[in-house]
């Protein structure tokens, strides 16, 4: 049926087209003939094209094109063919629907459209294992010997727990909350180690008439969140609660993440939600800059985000992992990373897998590192300067990294695990929820997904 | 006494129909003269009140936009897409308003009545459906003629375009249609004219207020579409102005650049503005001669 | 001497280019719609499972639907009533008195209609900006400025009037520039007439304007169920995303999470059978609904 009738549009179209074949000739056909060209090349033997899609992002367009470059000289019988765009959902989406896959694709979880999860969900990603077993590229060392430990543990990278790995760490950045380090020098504060000096702080604050708390949008939480379940409750505690175990909201661990959340709703500075949309959550952003509000999760990003933003005098980025829960506990700061994959439809699996190993070769490393794009890989932490370098070695002064995200499931429709437990943040703060419903919402979609698991 | 007393009623009554019109004139011209001067300010200055006047003419944000941004290669686009479906569409849908609406034939009811189901179907939900459709036909197509030719393509996005307009379109051409006397036709036909010239020659002439209300209607719409847009042309250099713009506001994690973006929806504004002023005394007028009368 | 074979063809010529693009393009995707509906579909695999209506029982069952359901039909009522009776008003202002700068004011009343989304959505994060925004600013003018902002886009009980706000405000040129149209058709010597019998403004308005552009206004109800569907759609995309947690959620902004974001395509297509056939059967009842009796000039 389906095949009948595209043959039937296709002839009817082709009529038309013949008829005006003139008019679209300039940009229709143009771009038409150029991925048959490849195609030819392909079959020809000389070369093979690796179709790369990346998401565009604060590092610029133009660091991919250089790695291709590089690459294509590393590897001449390469042909890279790229697809770099802010919008890369909607630019590949429609294609791979209906089996037009790239190779490889450098797309991280948490998007708005949340692309990667779909195909993690789909059980549709090639098991990239033995990337970590590669020889880099021009290098003597293994990918798993080059990168830091633990990136490679994580339920983000190895969705289905059977300890293969299925998407690749790439650049990553620590999450934790961003200060104005010059208002506390001028005001004399110091940066609350524990919770309980947190709000004392906050209340100082109110009487000057700065709140505590800003965040750009609830999506900020995810990183928060998870790092405060691991203070509440360890590492395994985290791992249970990633996993939708039954009853682990109820617990003692979990009552004191939701309490610290629900008390930093009430300091958090009353304008935050009406601009916590993506138009407008720079005006939160804005809030630290101004002076309105202490503190806000972010990651490392946001200095170039707001580098073309006015300041108060004075103004210098602090960043400080999570106050502890008690007095000497631990403090987390979330490591955020961006993932590369290969979709399992992909045409070309052994050449994406060996294009990904050179992404970890020195080589490779220093030209991500050159537009400020760091990779877990050892050692590249301390090549960093200026602000960043304060930034990655939050790490080295106490803090533990947190990793890992919600356990990926089947698709349960109607149920988003992120919108309840982070989205609902806007409810706390404007107090048309209260906490309690939120910890009911959260059981409650937890219960319905904790069936759909992959197993 | 009375009179008077009536006079000054009417005055008041006139002052109040004043201060409304006013209100509503300035609720529309202050947001929108708005628009115009936030695409001269810099950057940096969006941070601060929007409210604020620009510090000063910083016209390099449409410099950026044309070029940088690529607006200059996606406004060609844009026109080129919706001078081929307006074109399309008037071709397609005036002969097939008239037939619907002046013709008794068997079945034009059932016609009647699916064009004016098709006003319920919303492009947002059959968008992909289309995508899929049109991408099998590109796979038959790669192994007939050895390239696609469906996805990717202008002339393909404008026959869609045609395609989503045409229930509104047959809907308000062929209720103008309906109104017109019977008389024309007749006295068509003791001439000697066949049914073609008959609709060419006496009925369209007479339709052209009614077009250009549809051309108005249309343009706008093709011209400020990105759905369909953003989902048949996957080619970076084959976007349309809007699709252009929505990148153009994708900032990712980096810093937006404002006054580009502001810019470019100026882009985007001031050739609908500049159709609107041009046709607008005809719009009224084809409403007034068109079928919403019902 | 009946030509009834060239009249023949020449119906089918006129027809079958508009049925073909019609059939090809909106017919055949909208089945396409129906027919994954009851399917179990992630979006980017060969496996598709076919669930019958599972996906509509789970659609009756979720809280989330019937909010978002909620937030629809509000925005359908309150953007329709309020659209209506300006557009109204301001049509008959128009078209009934004489006015300086009457054609000044019909152009600059319609331009908002013409503006793209993205412009609107700009301009309203400007207005109802807490801090900086026009609305807050001008409402300060009438109480002390130390009092808490208003919310506009971030209180869970205003934001779905702040939507309506800025719909209506794109909206209103529309209707007005259709109700006007049909004004302009209604004779001169009805109100003349009505003048003398002493009947006042309000009466004339609601004994003559209001009957003779009844059909009119019927078909306007039709337009106002369709497009503030779509633009609601557009509007929620562009300015609060859904937000805040939820509270602006519509019909298709939830279709596009749940077909896109939550990898559930097949549900997300329910929801555009529901909402196909619900917008459909609205328009039919307020269609029975409105009939009159034909009143001719």
């Amino acid at each position: 049926m389906k095949k009948l009738l595209s043959l039937a549009l296709a002839a009817t179209l082709t009529l038309s087209l013949a008829a005006c074949g003139g008019n679209n000739s300039g940009s229709g056909s143009d771009s038409a003939n150029a991925p048959a060209a490849n195609n030819t090349e392909a079959a020809s033997g000389s070369t093979r094209t690796l179709k790369v899609a990346a998401l565009e992002t604060a590092y610029g367009a133009d660091v991919w094109q250089e790695i291709a470059t590089a690459y294509e000289k590393v590897k001449p019988e390469v042909k890279i063919e790229l697809t770099i765009d802010k919008n890369l959902e909607d630019v590949i989406g429609p294609g791979m629907k209906s089996g037009d896959f790239p190779d490889v694709i450098h797309l991280g979880v948490g998007q708005p459209k949340g692309l990667t999860e779909t195909f993690v969900k789909d059980n549709n990603l090639t098991d990239l294992t033995e990337v970590l077993y590669m020889t880099v590229p021009g290098e003597s060392a293994t990918v798993r010997e080059k990168l830091i430990p633990g990136f490679t543990d994580t339920t983000i990278t190895n969705p289905y727990g059977e300890g293969n790995t299925y998407l690749m760490p790439m650049f990553y950045s620590p999450c934790g909350l961003f200060f104005n380090a010059g208002l506390f020098e001028e005001k004399g504060w110091t940066v609350p180690q524990t919770w309980d000096e947190m709000w004392a702080l906050g209340d100082k604050a109110k009487a000057e008439g700065i709140a505590l708390f800003s965040y750009p949008t609830t999506g900020y939480f995810d990183a928060f969140f998870y790092a405060l379940l691991n203070e509440a409750g360890g590492p395994e505690f985290f791992t249970r609660a990633m996993n939708y175990t039954e009853g682990i909201w109820k617990t003692e661990e979990a009552a004191k993440a939701f309490d610290v959340v629900d008390k930093l709703a009430n300091y958090t500075e009353k304008t935050v939600p009406a601009n916590g949309n993506k138009d407008n959550f720079v005006k939160n952003q804005q809030l630290i800059l101004d002076n309105k509000a202490l503190f806000m999760p972010n990651g490392t990003w946001v200095v170039g985000e707001m580098s073309k933003a006015p300041r108060a005098d004075g103004f210098k980025w602090g960043f400080t992992a999570l106050p502890a829960l008690t007095d000497g506990g631990d403090r987390y700061s979330y490591t955020f990373f961006e993932q590369i994959w290969v979709p399992a439809k992909a045409k070309n699996a052994d050449l994406a897998k060996e294009f990904i190993a050179y992404l970890y070769s020195d080589e490779a490393a220093s030209i991500f590192a050159k537009v400020g794009a760091v990779q877990p890989i050892k050692g590249m932490s301390d090549k960093l300067e200026g602000d960043n370098k304060l930034f990655y070695s939050v790490y080295d002064s106490g803090a533990k990294a947190a990793m890992g995200a919600f356990a990926t499931t089947d698709p349960v429709e109607g149920v988003s695990i992120s919108d309840t437990v982070f989205g609902t943040v806007d409810s706390l703060v404007t107090k048309s929820k209260t906490k309690d419903q939120w910890i009911e919402a959260i059981t409650k979609a937890s219960d319905s997904l904790r069936g759909a698991l992959k197993k | 006494m009375n009179t008077d007393h009536q006079h000054s009623s009417n005055r008041f009554y006139k002052f109040i129909i004043y201060i409304l019109l006013i209100a509503l004139a300035i609720i529309i011209i202050v947001p929108v003269g708005w628009a115009f001067l936030a695409s001269i300010k810099q950057d940096a200055e969006f941070y601060g009140s929007p409210w604020a006047l620009p510090e000063g003419i910083h016209l390099q944000n449409f410099t950026d936009a044309w070029q940088k941004a690529k607006m200059g290669s996606y406004m060609l686009n844009s026109v080129i897409t919706t001078a081929i479906a307006l074109s399309l569409l008037l071709v397609i849908a005036l002969p097939a308003a008239y037939v619907l609406a002046r013709y008794k034939f068997k079945g034009s009811t059932f016609w009647n009545m699916l064009f004016m189901a098709g006003l319920f179907i919303n492009i947002n939900y059959i968008v992909v459906p289309i995508f899929l459709m049109l991408n099998n036909g590109d796979k038959s197509m790669r192994s007939i003629l050895g390239q696609p030719i469906f996805l990717n393509n202008l002339f393909i996005l404008a026959l869609v375009y045609a395609a989503m307009a045409l229930p509104f379109t047959i809907y308000l051409l062929s209720g103008y249609f309906k109104t017109l006397p019977k008389e024309y036709e007749e006295a068509a036909s003791v001439d000697g004219a066949g049914y073609f010239r008959t609709m060419v020659q006496v009925i369209m002439p007479m339709a052209k207020p009614s077009i250009v209300t549809v051309i108005l209607f249309n343009f706008l719409s093709f011209w400020n579409e990105y759905i369909i847009s953003m989902t048949l042309l996957t080619k970076p250099g084959l976007r349309t102005l809007p699709v252009g713009l929505m990148n153009l506001m994708a900032a990712q994690k980096s810093a937006v650049q404002y006054g580009q973006m502001y810019a470019g929806l100026v882009l985007v504004m001031l050739p609908t503005l500049l159709l609107y002023i041009l046709v607008q005394k005809k719009l009224t007028q084809g409403m007034t001669m068109g079928g919403l009368k019902g | 001497m009946d030509n009834r074979k060239g009249r023949g063809r020449f119906i089918f010529f006129c027809l079958a280019p508009a049925v073909i693009l019609f059939i090809i393009f909106l017919i055949i995707p909208t089945i396409d719609v129906f027919r994954m509906s009851l399917y179990k579909w992630g979006g980017y695999t060969d496996h598709k499972t076919f669930v019958g209506l599972q996906n509509f029982t789970k659609l009756f069952q979720s809280e989330k639907f019937y909010q978002t359901f909620q937030n629809s039909v509000l925005l359908i009522v309150v953007v329709s009533i309020v659209t209506f009776a300006f557009a109204l008003l301001f049509a008959s202002m128009l078209s009934r008195e004489k006015l300086i700068g009457q054609n000044f004011f019909r152009i600059i009343f319609y331009i908002p209609n013409i503006l793209s989304i993205v412009v609107i959505s700009a301009i309203f994060s400007a207005i109802y900006d807490p801090n900086n925004g026009l609305l807050n600013a001008f409402l300060n003018l009438f109480r002390s400025a130390s009092s808490d902002p208003i919310l506009w886009l971030g209180d869970q009980k205003i934001v779905i009037y702040s939507l309506c706000g800025a719909m209506v405000w794109q909206a209103i040129g529309y209707y007005m520039v259709m109700y006007m149209a049909s004004m302009a058709n209604i004779p001169e010597s009805l109100y003349e007439s009505a003048e003398l019998e002493g009947a006042s403004r309000r009466h004339q308005f609601f004994a003559i304007t209001i009957p003779l552009i009844w059909t009119n206004i019927r078909t306007t109800l039709t337009f106002f169920i369709i497009s503030t569907i779509n633009m609601s759609f557009l509007f929620v995309m562009a300015m609060t995303g859904g937000g805040p947690d939820g509270a602006t959620e519509v019909f298709l902004s939830y279709m596009y999470k749940e077909a896109y974001t939550n990898s559930s395509y097949g549900y997300g297509m329910a929801i555009g059978v529901v909402v196909f056939l619900f917008s459909f059967a609205l328009a039919a009842v307020l269609n029975a609904v409105t009939r009159r009796e034909h009143l001719e000039y």
